[in-house]
């Protein structure tokens, strides 16, 4: 059997490697990786594949940043040329990207089928770009994997119960896999001398384009009093001193991280503060307590018992999250036994060989 | 409020004309443009739509022209996203299922600009149909479901569709019918082929035939089921067949053109005017089809329609109307021929909200969500 996997962006690098580390337990399928160079950041991409070992692209469109429509036009017309040529038997896609509603849409009008990692997942804000790239994805895919139960839930609500099937969260198993690397190497070079702190990351568009969120944002990290470790993208440290921020003392602003290091640094952290979806999920499979830079989640089950909290670029509320302490951890299972590689790999066979 | 109108083929045109000139008629509350994306384009069918359906040029021509699916839309996408980011509309609106409906409604739902679909929550449950994909897609963005039958309206509740997003309004598509239908009965495309063709059409006394689907004209085996049926139904009445150029060329290709000369009844024409082929359509014995509209256009007209596809996506054409599914088999489509010419067709009735007001109470919903903003 012969997978083309469609990523373009970082979140979809982890994922896939997941995927692609099992793929090797099956010498049947052969897996084609294309890359659409949606995140265009040359540095990044390249520090996610080698450290990650994710095989390397056969493919890249290189296609850059573009408006939505531009970027997704793009690679829709070079995916499909390239399915063309490769024939392959399915199409995997991953996530909420560009890239993923592309893909999807490229092979199903060839009729070759399409599996969608992270199937189900829903902000039910349609502003967002992602959503609409996750609904449609979910619209046209033939093989509905989702990484929980609430998002079988909702696949079940739009009437997709044949295609889903709940196989877990590739990112649960590529935390336990990780978090055994990290476990036998050293601290991280970046917190040597620190007792305890707080890490954050902050890169949406509504927290670092709107200067009011922005400046709220980093109001209440002045205001915690503790060790803020904050890795920041060349482009937002840009729009801070452009903003003119004033950065207290007690953030300490460090060169984006890789991969394996920001899994590092959230192991050894007391609190995770983000804007990110991924890594309000990676701090919930690590029992750390998440602060969330957003008023709304996809990742409703890290909700409960305090274990992450919505606080948009509210002040007090980011204040008060900070100060309280979440209770029993229960919903694990939520999330699969670890295991949503080879069950998908499993599916695919059974499904498209 | 500026509203967009898309266009991009054939079955578009016949939706958006009555709507365009319906909100045309309250040009002090709406500023709406025409925008042709340039999918279908051939000199002669946009006269035919343009000139016919009284409508004026595009205000906006994208020029996408033919490819493959993705290349297609694709190219859409990136013309039509220029014309959102200048020209910035309140709500466009899209009509039925071809690559620009889909392409148009994700640019605009990106940019966050509203987005009403014209003929929604129509499903074949065909997934190999590319028109079921954008149906699908369209659908799951779209801000507005306007929906030309209630089973469409159960579609999208099946699918999780919030109910206030959805409103049955009727069949557009009729709206034309109604509207034209005076015209087309002073169409003299009948005694126009009997003259060249030299032969005696007249009501009731020939078989109207569009055929256009891969599955149907360009494989060489779907041909040969379809055109062995001719053979034996030609016997009966005339077939009148405005075929498609690519459609002349497979058989040719296929080695049919033999097969084609014995038959005399059979009578291919070139693609056919709006007026003159409506005449085509209610005076016909029955129709054989595989299109989407035709079948509907049937029901209305009451004439017998054969549809040569496992499924359709307009389900009540089957149920009220004229409507009946026909395999792709010789026999099949005899046996159901003749059962037409001997006088046991199907009777039908009308849907509900065929009625030709569809585009009145689609823009009516408009001054409505105009008065709420």
């Amino acid at each position: 059997m012969k997978i083309i996997t469609v990523i373009g962006a970082r979140p979809q690098f982890i994922k896939a490697a997941t995927v692609s580390r099992k793929l090797k337990d099956y010498p049947e399928i052969e897996e084609i990786i294309l890359h659409t160079g949606q995140h265009y950041d040359k540095n990044i991409s390249d520090i996610f594949f080698v450290e990650l070992n994710i095989p390397s692209p056969k493919y890249n469109l290189n296609v850059g940043s573009a408006s939505h429509g531009a970027q997704t036009a793009k690679m829709l017309n070079d995916i499909e040329e390239i399915l063309l040529n490769e024939k392959p038997d399915c199409v995997l896609v991953y996530g909420d990207t560009n890239s993923t509603i592309a893909g999807a849409m490229a092979a199903v009008k060839l009729h070759i089928p399409v599996a969608h990692v992270e199937a189900g997942l829903r902000s039910f804000n349609r502003r967002m770009p992602e959503e609409i790239n996750r609904i449609v994805t979910d619209a046209v895919s033939d093989l509905l994997l989702a990484p929980t139960k609430n998002a079988v839930k909702q696949l079940n609500l739009e009437g997709k119960q044949e295609s889903t099937v709940f196989v877990g969260d590739v990112m649960y198993d590529s935390v336990l896999y990780y978090k055994n690397m990290i476990d036998k190497r050293e601290k991280p070079a970046i917190i040597t001398g620190i007792e305890s702190f707080y890490l954050c990351t902050i890169h949406r568009a509504e927290n670092t384009d709107i200067e009011e969120n922005l400046r709220a944002i980093f109001a209440a990290l002045a205001q915690t009093k503790k060790t803020i470790l904050l890795p920041l993208h060349p482009r937002t440290k840009h729009i801070i001193s452009k903003m003119n921020i004033k950065i207290a003392k007690n953030i300490r602003i460090v060169e984006p991280v890789g991969y394996l290091d920001m899994l590092s640094l959230l192991v050894h952290c007391e609190k995770m503060i983000t804007d990110s979806g991924g890594v309000q999920k990676e701090a919930y499979f690590l029992q750390k307590p998440c602060i969330t830079l957003r008023n709304e989640t996809e990742w409703i089950e890290t909700l409960e018992n305090g274990w992450n909290t919505l606080c948009g670029a509210n002040m007090q509320a980011i204040l008060d999250a900070c100060d309280s302490m979440p209770g029993k951890q229960t919903m694990l299972e939520e999330f699969g036994d670890g295991n949503a590689a080879d069950k998908i790999i499993q599916l695919m066979l059974k499904k498209f060989s | 409020m500026k509203i967009h109108l898309i266009v991009g083929a054939r079955p578009n045109f016949m939706k958006m004309a009555p709507l365009y000139r319906e909100f045309k008629k309250f040009s002090d509350l709406f500023e709406v443009r025409l925008i042709h994306t340039g999918q279908h384009y051939d000199q002669k069918m946009s006269k035919v739509f343009f000139d016919d359906l009284n409508m004026p040029q595009p205000d906006f021509y994208l020029g996408v022209g033919s490819g493959s699916h993705g290349a297609q839309t694709a190219k859409i996408m990136e013309e039509y996203e220029k014309v959102l980011l200048e020209d910035k509309p309140d709500w466009v609106i899209v009509a039925g299922d071809v690559n620009s409906t889909v392409a148009c409604a994700l640019d605009a739902v990106k940019l966050h600009i509203k987005v009403a679909h014209l003929e929604a929550g129509l499903r074949s449950f065909d997934r190999s149909m590319p028109e079921e994909i954008n149906r699908l897609a369209t659908d799951a963005i779209s801000d507005l479901l306007l929906t030309p039958s209630l089973d469409g309206n159960q579609h999208l509740k099946n699918e999780g569709v919030a109910d206030n997003k959805i409103v049955f309004v009727g069949n557009i598509m009729i709206d034309s019918l109604v509207q034209q239908k005076n015209k087309a009965d002073l169409s003299k495309i009948l005694t126009q082929l009997n003259q060249q063709h030299n032969i005696k059409l007249e009501k009731g006394n020939y078989c109207l035939i569009t055929l256009h689907r891969p599955s149907n004209v360009d494989t060489k085996e779907g041909l040969k089921v379809i055109l062995d049926a001719f053979e034996k139904i030609a016997k009966e009445l005339h077939l009148i067949f405005p075929i498609h150029p690519r459609t002349q060329k497979n058989i040719e290709k296929f080695g049919f053109e033999e097969q084609i000369k014995r038959m005399s009844n059979l009578i291919f024409t070139e693609p056919i005017g709006y007026y003159d082929f409506m005449h085509l359509q209610m005076n016909a014995k029955f129709i054989l089809t595989d299109s989407g509209g035709i079948q509907e256009e049937s029901t209305y007209f009451g004439v017998p329609c054969l549809t040569l596809r496992e499924n359709t996506e307009r389900p009540i054409t089957i149920t009220e109307g004229t409507n009946q599914l026909v395999e792709l088999k010789t026999e099949t489509i005899i046996e159901k021929a003749d059962e037409i010419i001997k006088g046991n067709s199907k009777k039908g009735k009308i849907p509900d909200l065929w009625d030709g007001k569809t585009a009145e109470r689609v823009v009516e919903l408009f001054k409505r969500i105009r008065g709420e903003v």
